[in-house]
């Protein structure tokens, strides 16, 4: 999707939490659930979209390597220790969306608000 | 598979870091893409499935890896375990084994076949034997003229 600001200032996905952004979906992956992660992604990303997760198109893949980011915010030494580990967030494009992956397993999904003011 | 509890640090040299977690597998599995198409259950169940010729379009092979999953024959797999199944396998696994040469995804027809590298990982498969257990197999052979969609 085109923007139609010049404004490109928080194209830089690292800068969330930007009035730029609003967040439109949201998912919790459980580590000891038996799903994978690559699949709650998709499932919030097609809830953000409001379609069936089985019609989006654009392979995750392309994106993000779930697994490997399922290994590293979810392995037992980041998620579970007992020190006070503060949860670590990745994000990521997909399409116009910003996807953040928090290591307490909350998914969120945001759009840009299109609010140029 | 299974017995692999004895925290083998570095069965496979480096690789350990890459999906910590998941099966470690013996070093006959020398190329990265061979452990790496072989190391997660679900991967492993989709070349079996090629291996076996039991199913060949994307939806057909989200059936038989659920039904394998489950341990259920291919017409008591729900739609949400094939939903699930069919979008972790297209949005992760099926585009991982497409960049590492091991299969072939044609998104037209939703074809997956055999790519360049599917004869190591395959043969890898096939030496294996004992990673899928008979039942699975059983199903495999059972259910090959299932038509689902």
């Amino acid at each position: 999707m085109t923007k139609g600001s010049s404004n490109d200032e928080f194209d830089d996905p690292g800068i969330v939490g930007e009035p730029d952004w609003v967040q439109i979906a949201q998912r919790r992956y459980d580590p000891d659930g038996g799903q994978e992660l690559a699949t709650e992604i998709v499932f919030a990303i097609a809830s953000a979209e409001g379609i069936s997760p089985t019609e989006l198109e654009s392979p995750l893949y392309e994106r993000v390597d779930a697994a490997a980011l399922e290994a590293t915010l979810f392995s037992p030494t980041v998620g579970d220790d007992d020190a006070g580990q503060d949860s670590v967030t990745t994000t990521f494009r997909y399409g116009t969306y910003l996807v953040k992956v928090r290591s307490d397993g909350q998914i969120q999904v945001y759009e840009p608000t299109g609010d140029n003011t | 598979m299974g017995e692999d509890t004895t925290g083998g640090d570095d069965v496979t040299g480096g690789l350990s870091t890459r999906e910590e977690g998941e099966t470690r597998l013996p070093e006959v599995l020398d190329a990265d893409y061979v452990y790496d198409a072989l190391v997660h259950p679900r991967r492993r169940y989709l070349c079996y499935a090629l291996l076996t010729d039991a199913a060949e379009t994307l939806p057909d092979l989200a059936t038989q890896v659920a039904a394998w999953e489950h341990d259920v024959t291919e017409p008591d797999v729900t739609d949400e375990q094939h939903e699930r199944v069919y979008v972790s396998l297209y949005h992760a696994h099926v585009p991982k084994l497409v960049a590492n040469g091991v299969v072939e995804f044609d998104k037209e027809r939703e074809t997956v076949t055999p790519g360049q590298n599917a004869g190591r990982v395959l043969r890898a498969l096939e030496s294996m034997g004992a990673s899928l257990d008979d039942d699975r197999g059983a199903h495999a052979r059972s259910n090959m003229d299932d038509e689902r969609e």
